[in-house]
């Protein structure tokens, strides 16, 4: 690992002051789980790391009537065990419970999760040829990508995008709030959030380097949301693909409405299956309607040389995501 | 026999001496090692799988804080085979300053043509792996028997398909490497070494420095892992030790996570096309096979070429192979852990279970049918051998598997449930050697102050060793393991066995017994003279001496203290092997009653498949394993159950993958290079097969090796359609069966 000197602001405004233009130099530090790695595998050399965990404010979870607001250094455990976003939002709190281990769920944070570099092979192998380490070529589209992007339609880069959080968040309309310099605050909805880079010189999501990620809020709404991820082992492991879903009614025989269905690991970025959500809103959601939906998730799939079974799990992740939100019966945990 | 015929602590089922110092963290790992002024050291490897060196320039490096020594490794103008291979090593104030070091060492190659796959290798024109050959191709062994043209005929089926497995690697959780220290006049070498081979690691340094029997000292008192690829210093350990003697400072060289995996050993691939024919009855009449794989740069074989088909060639009347070598530009293969027995198990029981559900045939009437018969011959020399009852051991561990997992209930015809979940049930036998040999000196020590002391260089991979030591003393002592004290592990008490093979527990146990014996023997007489009674008139019982002549019952400590003398002392050895090559009765008892070798051993899996995703969840698991003489039954219980572990991910999760491109490994780690975890494996039932008459055999390896097939046919059984290479990933799942709904067989 390269050298840095070592920031510890305690206000939000502090950080931001302590962040530069560009990426590269100035690294956010929160519960590490990404950067440390990545500093060791010498694809992040920051020569200054700014550390969040001294910033109070980061760390507070409100809940009120209208909408739920949490901090961006909110750890993982502490979404997955938090009774009153268990309640709300399945979508958020079973994803977030899924990730890794105990250990990467104490540490890892909610604003970490959405701004984490992806897991691509090549991107994490310094001597590996790849677009957003300033290579001439993307190794994996011809490599090995089992575990890529399957749309890939007009990405040069076809990492998948690793965030387990996002799904539930932009299905139920979440949004960030971001302080940049000069005290410029901005919201953002998380479904424009996230970003597909092609250089070294972008991130996976539009933060600018100069800008803090401080909070996420979500809309109570009262809506029906779920989430389900493939996974080979039970034990710390990544999704191979993952979904959540949210939607108004669409239990009890009743009809599900405003259905959002968001995919990821799928694509550069998470993926709103719009044609998924229209196949089954204003529909209740049985076996078969939920089969539809999960077909129309993968319309325009283009998957590369060695994960089409991907786009199979994406059918079944959606079907099995819908099914869970409506409380139909988990046929596969016979 | 000449273990004792009552067996107060040999084959019970005893903790682990040193099971409180590993689970609290206070035992000391060689990686755990500090010296004084100690340095840190790192190695400069290949970025690319085939290169020549043209310039190597490290005076940038020289100026960088923290630098100390280099060692250089390969020169300009070398050639480098794989990604990993060793270039210069550098030793600096901390792990940091030593990589800072590296990054600022400056090499120019001239990048050559690689293969890392290999399939693509076999069709290579050329040589792109060094030494003789025009490609990267090598013969691995070809025979046929007598008669072969005819041997599919009549046959009621015939099955012929692809099986297979990728390379995996050893992934020792502590990974290699070593501490080294000299002493001030740089005469005497100490090394704190990860190996399963102490006094052979000692020996590796002594030849590469010229030095004389002694002047090189190995330590190992623990020992996270080695499964066959830690027998010797390795270039790590020289590196080390040259480092330490250029900068006059203890130097710690232990590999990375991503060079453990790259360079720390695999295990080699194989595939193969099987073809195998068979009566109605489930009689394996024809067998052949035409494989090939790749153990890296290595040219060895990557099957067991003479035992395949495996377990039941004996009963296989008509046998046709071919196995090519296929050399492929990544790290060379180490022995792992009964190496090419499960690449076997794999080419075979998959098949077996394929042909017996073209006859109808259940699995383990099919493998009861072809088990190999006990051998005539072999029982007039070595009746208690393994050749000797092979088939009456199988057919007894058959008949204990099949109660423990209720086969005759529970097993159903491939395929035949319903549902999107299918569980299924699959079974696989296996075979290994496991026979000891000396010279595994061994001391034990009855100290007048109570206190008894067992000494040997040999070492504890963790596999209990310590306790075995303890157990047999203790059984003979009458007293219990935590008597003991136990030193291993030093090369400077003088010569062992390396710990590979299985051969630990044999190759040890009859020199502790003796040693034992003897110190008793001493013990019994010094105390007669000192008590005025005739030798035979002392005894040992549980916790005491039995004196006949008064019936007085002396605690242990007590007759210990009335020794006279500060201690008893007895050496034992095994006979050398002259010795035993001219003695029948020596040969006899040290090889055929004291240990032996040769075990069977049956495992079954029982699996769930999701059939829409293509996830194998492992459910239950039960294993039958014989090893001759318990010592420990716990221990070995552990084994086993470790065993399966291992087996289970090669089944299910582990494959080194390589970059066609680049010729890197892509996922050298522990991130996507997948392990099991805790919550993915089964409720795991053992059952120890005593069979005390044989003397002490080996279990290291066996309990690995049918794992992976069982694993395999189980899948085969809850889905009806063969997934034919492992490891068996969703992929490879779902590819099957959409292969059977588009109609292909």
């Amino acid at each position: 690992m390269k050298n840095f000197t070592y920031f510890r602001p305690t206000t939000p405004e502090q950080a931001v002051t302590l962040l530069e233009a560009r990426w590269g130099n100035t690294e956010m530090l929160a519960g590490g789980t990404d950067l440390l790695s990545l500093q060791k595998q010498y694809v992040a050399q920051p020569g200054r790391v700014v550390s969040l965990n001294g910033i109070a404010g980061l760390q507070t979870v409100v809940v009120g009537e209208r909408s739920a607001t949490l901090g961006a250094g909110v750890t993982l455990a502490r979404i997955a065990d938090h009774a009153d976003l268990r309640r709300l939002f399945p979508a958020l709190t079973a994803a977030a419970g899924d990730i890794g281990g105990p250990q990467i769920r104490n540490m890892g944070t909610l604003g970490g999760n959405l701004c984490q570099r992806n897991r691509c092979w090549y991107f994490r192998d310094e001597h590996s040829p790849c677009l957003l380490r300033g290579g001439q070529r993307c190794s994996a589209i011809e490599g090995e990508n089992k575990y890529h992007a399957i749309f890939t339609a007009n990405h040069r880069c076809v990492l998948a995008s690793p965030s387990t959080l996002a799904t539930g968040l932009i299905a139920l309309g979440a949004s960030a709030e971001i302080l940049g310099p000069q005290n410029r605050r901005r919201t953002v909805e998380l479904a424009k959030f996230f970003f597909a880079p092609t250089g070294p010189t972008e991130r996976e999501h539009t933060l600018a380097a100069n800008e803090l990620m401080t909070s996420v809020t979500i809309p109570v709404r009262g809506l029906t949301n779920a989430a389900y991820e493939v996974r080979q082992r039970q034990s710390s492991d990544w999704p191979i693909v993952q979904v959540a879903v949210a939607f108004s009614g669409g239990r009890n025989g009743e009809k599900a409405t405003g259905v959002k269905i968001v995919l990821s690991h799928v694509a550069p970025t998470p993926v709103i299956a719009e044609a998924a959500a229209r196949a089954v809103d204003n529909r209740i959601i049985t076996d078969a309607t939920a089969t539809a939906a999960g077909r129309a998730a993968v319309e325009g799939a283009k998957p590369l040389t060695q994960n089409g079974y991907k786009v199979r799990l994406v059918e079944v992740a959606v079907k099995r995501a819908l099914m869970i939100a409506a409380g139909l019966p988990r046929y596969w945990e016979a | 026999m000449p273990w004792p015929t009552t067996r107060r602590v040999i084959g019970t089922r005893v903790q682990r001496l040193d099971g409180n110092e590993k689970a609290t963290g206070r035992a000391k790992y060689s990686f755990d090692i500090n010296r004084p002024r100690m340095l840190h050291a790192r190695i400069l490897r290949s970025p690319h799988a085939h290169a020549t060196i043209k310039t190597l320039d490290t005076a940038a490096a020289e100026k960088v804080a923290g630098f100390r020594a280099f060692y250089l490794i390969k020169k300009a103008g070398a050639e480098v085979f794989f990604a990993g291979d060793e270039i210069i090593a550098v030793a600096a104030d901390t792990e940091e300053h030593a990589d800072d070091c590296l990054r600022a060492i400056r090499v120019e190659y001239n990048v050559l043509a690689h293969q890392v796959k290999e399939a693509d290798s076999l069709r290579s024109t050329t040589n792109t792996t060094g030494g003789a050959g025009v490609t990267n191709v090598n013969a691995g062994g070809d025979f046929t028997t007598d008669n072969f043209e005819n041997a599919f005929a009549g046959t009621a089926a015939t099955v012929q398909a692809d099986y297979g497995v990728g390379v995996i690697s050893h992934q020792c959780l502590e990974s290699h490497g070593l501490v080294a220290e000299w002493d001030d006049k740089q005469e005497n070498l100490t090394v704190w070494a990860s190996t399963q081979a102490v006094p052979n690691t000692a020996e590796g340094l002594r030849v590469h420095f010229k030095m004389k029997p002694g002047e090189v000292k190995c330590i190992t008192n623990y020992m996270g892992g080695g499964f066959g690829s830690k027998f010797g210093p390795d270039i790590q350990g020289i590196a080390a030790a040259e480092l330490a003697r250029t900068t006059r400072q203890a130097v710690k060289l232990m590999l990375d996570r991503a060079e453990e995996v790259t360079v720390g050993g695999i295990r080699p691939s194989a595939f193969g096309n099987v073809k195998i024919g068979g009566t109605k009855e489930g009689r394996i009449q024809a067998f052949e096979v035409d494989c090939y794989g790749t153990g890296g740069v290595s040219r060895g074989a990557t099957v067991s070429f003479a035992i395949l088909p495996y377990v039941y060639g004996p009963a296989v009347p008509n046998i046709k192979r071919l196995h090519r070598v296929v050399r492929t530009n990544i790290q060379t293969a180490r022995a792992m852990r009964a190496p090419n027995h499960p690449q076997n198990s794999i080419l075979t029981e998959l098949a077996i279970d394929d042909l017996a559900a073209r006859l109808n045939v259940n699995p383990m009437t099919m493998r009861l049918a072809n088990l190999p018969p006990d051998d005539v011959a072999e029982a007039k020399t070595n009746p208690r051998g393994y050749i000797a009852q092979r088939g009456s051991i199988y057919r007894a561990e058959i008949a204990i598997i099949r109660k423990m997992c209720n086969w005759d209930r529970d097993w159903h015809v491939p395929g035949a449930q319903k549902g999107t979940i299918k569980s299924g049930m699959g079974m696989a036998l296996h075979t290994w050697g496991g026979g000891g040999r000396g010279p595994n000196p061994t001391r034990v020590t009855i100290n007048a102050n109570g206190t008894v002391l067992a000494q040997s260089s040999s070492q504890d991979l963790g596999t209990a060793q310590r306790t075995l030591m303890a157990i047999i003393i203790a059984d003979v002592l009458g007293l219990q393991p935590t008597d003991i004290t136990v030193t291993l592990g030093d090369s400077s008490f003088g010569p062992s066995t390396p710990s590979g093979g299985s051969t630990t527990a044999p190759g040890t146990s009859p020199a502790i017994l003796k040693a034992a014996e003897t110190a008793r023997d001493a013990f019994l007489t010094a105390l007669a003279g000192r008590l005025n009674v005739q030798r035979n008139q002392l005894s040992i019982a549980p916790g005491v001496v039995v004196n006949a002549a008064n019936n007085q019952r002396i605690p242990f400590r007590d007759a210990c203290s009335q020794l006279g003398v500060p201690n008893v002392q007895a050496n034992a050895d095994w006979p050398t092997t002259k010795e035993l090559q001219n003695s029948a009765p020596l040969r006899e008892e040290w090889t055929t009653r004291l240990t032996n070798q040769g075990v069977g051993g049956v495992q079954i899996a029982e699996v769930k498949v999701d059939t829409e995703t293509g996830i194998v969840t492992c459910s239950k698991f039960w294993a039958v394993q014989d090893c001759g003489l318990i010592i420990n039954k716990l221990a070995c219980e552990s084994q086993v159950a470790g065993g399966v572990i291992m087996g289970l991910n090669y089944a299910l999760y582990e494959e080194c993958i390589f970059d066609r491109v680049t010729g890197r490994q892509v996922n050298a780690d522990m991130e996507f290079y997948k392990l099991a975890g805790i919550a993915d494996m089964p409720p795991i039932q053992v059952h120890m097969h005593d069979m005390p008459e044989r003397g002490v055999i080996g279990i290291g390896e066996p309990p690995t090796i049918a794992t992976a097939a069982a694993v395999g046919n189980a899948i085969f059984n809850a889905i009806g359609v063969r997934v034919p290479i492992a490891p068996f990933t969703p992929e490879r799942v779902l590819a099957a069966l959409a292969n059977r709904r588009a109609g292909n067989p």
